[in-house]
């Protein structure tokens, strides 16, 4: 700025002597050396703003937006892009049947399990579990050729072996608590004859199976449904009894934070074998787990831990001969003012496991109305009363032992995995525990389907709608990402792949999550246009009004003599 | 002549070493302050970049070191300046010597007053060598830069030796020692365009006149290849090419420490919203650069003034300055001691610096450590001594084009200037 003042006072000066006023002389003329530096001071800046700064306002300027496959996005939101099925195989181990016998018990199961099916998107697939079934399976998924039917083959999710018993008059059935295996014991007087049009045994069988999904089935189609309505034939207490374990399960999340915590209101005890039973007792549920979540352990003594003080003390109840809390006073157990329970490890929500030895005095402590020692808390956690066996102390008084051993903490610990099942959303039914995990990924893959999806969904509505935020390259690849493995979900639930189905399913989720919360996006939300001349006017204004006349002075020069010289050719 | 040379240089170096002996926290003390030291000169960090480097780490790591590598190895043969301040310390006012020594060179040089196509009216008003050295040694930003250790020293060798060199006919030397300042700090390598004119001048009142293109393209692969040589050793010296790069010149460019000082910039970042930041680092060093091209189309008789007063434009708008970057441009104004009588509002700049620099301590100090002022105490001494030192470099630009206009049109000295 400085030169160009100077250049436009000095070849203009005029000149005033002071004591002779009246005569004036004009200033000395421009010499054309003069004209052509100004003209080259003009042209530098004016070279400088327009190789380098036009590019460079251009270029930091500029909103990126990846692009992004809205319409894929929206229909994976609006559910057109994938009907989630589920078709559960089940296997039919026949031992003591015919080939024949067998194949029609089959027919007939699966017919009356399909009239008896009022949900499409939940069914039971029936399959002989022996070569010829794998083979036959072969051949359909002919293209993908064998190599890799292990990894193609459906999960199977259940085993029925059928074994004639003599001496029933009905069949009966039972379940095995650690493995998939559904036994049917039959009177061997019921096996079905092609001739006969229905039978007792497939009835049975069907009904059974029905009875042992009939809570997944109706989860599902309560999850799928938008949480409005499920299925109509779901008994109130049921559809109850899943509303309501919905609510008291934890947030899905990728990773988990246990964290237990040993409390005490006096000096003892002051250690607890929790590393031996968290090996015993959580470790193998934890395992199973895996495909679901992740988990990390966290542990902690804290003794000398009071309630608050405007907690309610307990009452001694003589019938009981025990100490008891009133079962709204349970609420004093989430105290985390005053109890250092970690409200956040790291990424990820913490499930709190509290157990709580009571005073000696106060020994034993259960809850009035039930005569509980554990309850759960939803959505936090657990808490559980121990009250060991009390040891005589010296000055006459009782005590609390010193340390809890690991078979001590067994009942305690028992009591935390089933609330850990709970609170990650189990469900209560059926009785065979990897059935339930089973029936949890399936449920995690709903879940975690949906929510990815209606991300999905939001994104695209966000970008839609605000058409001057960026759009960074990684949210693009997350969404890529996300959809890729949605379609890789989808795919898998068809083909009844439940594990492969909820890893896909986890990727993204988190991705569409990360691709939701990306940083950088959210700066220009609030940035509308106007904004920006209030950014560029107060510096650029004042810099721009010399630059700009001194080029129009400059440019009317050269045109006035251009317009002199075609007069002079013309003269 | 020699005598009062010894004198000057004497008592300067006196001086130094009585206020380090006298007061021996004055150092620490000025190292301390946001006026003198910048993240890009600091000698703490150097001495933090140096804790590293002897340790075997790379002195970039932390992020709290971005000077240049090649200045490690200097300051490792130092003794620890923590118990052994004086041997620093003497090397500091050694190459301040040195540097009046330049000084004293370009102003024997006569090039400030009689070049090729130039020759100043005035010229019986003039300083010899020895007062402008004194003028420099003398000056108190000067010397509290000195004794805070602050490495824009050696920058500021690399650019007055630059032009030493130049004005003596030496242009190759003059393109290493630019090569060197640019190395250390970036911003020299604007001056290369002034500087090549010098030398070419020098070269061309000789026996026969090179091209000048060809010249410009010679001198321009030298620079380029003094840096590399540099870079090349500093290399050597960190092993990691892009940590160095992005550590010392990607933080002279974007500008990420926002520590406040007597610069314009860190306000303006402070206050930018996140999503123009880098525009407006685009349009800052374009405002920096785009000095360059006008005033050496404009002076293109005079390339030596041309490199004072861009001396003078950096010590204000560049990232981030100090008083050293002052002092410097205070180094070379008085070789233009005759044009002080055609400068006009020299009381009003001088107060205005004069006041700023009694003022921004006080006010830097009600803001960080009595809490009873804000930022914005600090920002507006800030403003005031760049608006000082603005005035004083229009003041000097305008004193040069009526020096130039007086020469061509002889019998108007004396006569007002009157904006028509």
């Amino acid at each position: 700025m400085t030169t160009e003042q100077g250049d436009q006072v000095s070849p203009q000066v005029s000149t005033s002597h002071a004591n002779e006023s009246t005569v004036k002389r004009p200033p000395p003329p421009e010499t054309p050396a003069a004209v052509q530096t100004r003209f080259r001071v003009i042209a530098a800046f004016w070279v400088v703003i327009i190789f380098l700064g036009f590019p460079i306002w251009w270029k930091t300027t500029s909103i990126y937006r990846a692009h992004l496959p809205i319409e894929e996005m929206v229909d994976w939101a609006d559910g057109k892009a994938c009907r989630p099925v589920f078709p559960l195989e089940i296997h039919l181990a026949t031992p003591s049947m015919q080939p024949i016998e067998a194949q029609y018990l089959l027919r007939t199961t699966q017919h009356t399990l399909d009239d008896l099916n009022e949900f499409a998107a939940h069914h039971l697939r029936l399959k002989l579990a022996n070569d010829s079934a794998t083979v036959s399976h072969n051949a359909e998924n002919g293209m993908e050729g064998a190599i890799n039917a292990e990894a193609q083959a459906p999960d199977t999710t259940l085993t029925v072996r059928l074994l004639a018993q003599e001496g029933l008059a009905a069949p009966r059935s039972e379940l095995h608590a650690a493995t998939t295996q559904l036994d049917v014991f039959y009177p061997p007087s019921q096996v079905p004859v092609p001739s006969s049009s229905n039978s007792p045994l497939s009835a049975f069988i069907a009904e059974e199976l029905q009875r042992l999904y009939g809570e997944e089935k109706a989860t599902i189609a309560h999850i799928l449904s938008g949480h409005t309505g499920g299925l109509d034939s779901t008994s109130p207490q049921l559809a109850e009894s899943i509303s309501r374990r919905l609510r008291r399960s934890m947030k899905y999340a990728e990773t988990y934070h246990l964290s237990f915590s040993l409390f005490t209101p006096g000096s003892e005890p002051s250690s607890w074998d929790i590393e031996a039973a968290v090996k015993e007792y959580l470790s193998p549920l934890l395992q199973a787990f895996e495909p679901i979540s992740n988990f990390t352990v966290d542990t902690q003594v804290q003794l000398y831990a009071n309630f608050a003080p405007t907690a309610p003390r307990p009452e001694y109840d003589e019938a009981e001969s025990a100490w008891t809390l009133k079962k709204e006073d349970l609420s004093a157990f989430v105290n985390a003012a005053e109890w250092p329970l970690n409200p956040s490890i790291g990424n990820g929500p913490t499930i709190n496991f509290i157990l709580y030895v009571p005073d000696p005095s106060q020994s034993p402590l259960i809850v009035k109305e039930n005569r509980a020692s554990s309850w759960i808390v939803p959505q936090w956690g657990g808490v559980y009363l121990l009250n060991p066996t009390l040891s005589n102390a010296e000055q006459g008084g009782q005590s609390n032992p010193a340390h809890l051993s690991h078979d001590s903490l067994g009942p305690a610990f028992m009591t935390f995995s089933h609330q850990l099942l709970t609170l990650l959303g189990t469900p209560s039914t059926p009785a065979s525990l990897p059935l339930r995990l089973q029936t949890s990924i399936r449920i995690r893959a709903a879940t975690l389907l949906l929510s990815a999806s209606s991300t999905m969904g939001s994104l695209a509505r966000l970008t839609e709608s605000l058409p001057s935020i960026p759009i960074p390259a990684s949210v693009a690849s997350s969404v890529s990402t996300t959809l890729s493995h949605l379609g890789a979900t989808c795919s898998h639930l068809r083909e009844g792949r439940f594990g492969a189905a909820l890893a896909s399913a986890r990727v993204a989720e988190t991705e569409a999550e990360r691709s939701f919360f990306e940083k950088s996006m959210v700066g220009q939300v609030y940035f509308p246009d106007e904004h920006k001349v209030a950014v560029y006017l107060p510096l650029l204004g004042p810099v721009g009004v010399p630059l700009v006349v001194s080029l129009l002075k400059e440019l009317k020069r050269i045109a006035a003599g251009r317009k002199a010289r075609r007069a002079a050719a013309a003269a | 002549m020699i005598d009062r040379k010894l004198v000057v240089f004497g008592a300067a170096f006196v001086l130094r070493l009585l206020l380090i002996c006298l007061f021996p926290s004055l150092p620490d003390l000025l190292t301390g302050r946001v006026e003198v030291s910048t993240p890009v000169n600091s000698f703490k960090r150097l001495q933090e970049g140096l804790f590293l480097y002897k340790g075997n780490v790379s002195p970039y790591d932390g992020g709290t070191f971005h000077q240049a590598p090649l200045l490690l190895p200097l300051f490792a043969l130092f003794p620890d300046a923590k118990t052994w301040p004086l041997p620093t310390a003497i090397f500091y006012i050694i190459v301040d010597l040195v540097n009046a020594q330049a000084l004293v060179t370009i102003s024997e040089s006569g090039q400030s007053i009689n070049s090729r196509f130039h020759s100043a009216i005035r010229k019986h008003f003039r300083w010899n060598g020895v007062s402008v050295a004194a003028w420099f040694l003398f000056n108190p930003f000067t010397i509290a830069t000195c004794l805070a250790r602050s490495t824009s020293v050696f920058t500021a060798s690399g650019i007055l030796f630059a032009v030493s060199n130049a004005v003596s006919g030496n242009s190759i030397n003059a393109m290493l020692a630019l090569g060197l300042a640019s190395y250390l700090s970036l911003y020299p390598a604007l001056l290369f365009i002034p500087l090549v004119l010098v030398c070419y001048d020098q070269r061309a009142q000789g026996p026969q006149a090179p091209k000048i293109a060809l010249f410009i393209l010679q001198h321009a692969g030298l620079l380029v290849a003094s840096v590399a040589g540099l870079l090349g050793l500093s290399v050597m010296i960190t092993g990691n090419f892009w940590e160095f790069i992005s550590a010392t010149y990607g933080f002279h460019l974007l500008v990420p420490d926002l520590t406040p000082n007597v610069g314009l910039w860190w306000y303006f970042f402070i206050e930018m919203f996140d999503s123009f930041r880098e525009f407006f680092l685009g349009v800052f060093w374009l405002h920096l650069a785009s000095y360059v091209g006008g005033l050496t189309a404009r002076f293109r008789r005079q390339p030596l003034f041309v490199i004072t007063s861009l001396l003078g434009v950096f010590a204000i708008f560049k990232p981030y300055p100090s008083i050293s970057d002052a002092s410097l441009f205070f180094a070379l104004l008085p070789l233009y001691r005759h044009l002080f009588p055609l400068m006009r509002y020299t009381f009003f700049a001088v107060s205005a610096i004069l006041y700023s620099t009694l003022l921004g301590p006080a006010f830097y100090h009600l803001w960080i450590y009595a809490g009873s002022g804000n930022a914005n105490f600090f920002y507006a001494i800030t403003l005031v001594w760049s608006l000082g030192l603005s005035i004083l470099v229009a003041d000097t630009t305008f004193a040069a084009l009526r020096d130039e206009w007086e020469q061509d049109n002889p019998g108007q000295q004396g006569t007002e200037v009157r904006q028509v």
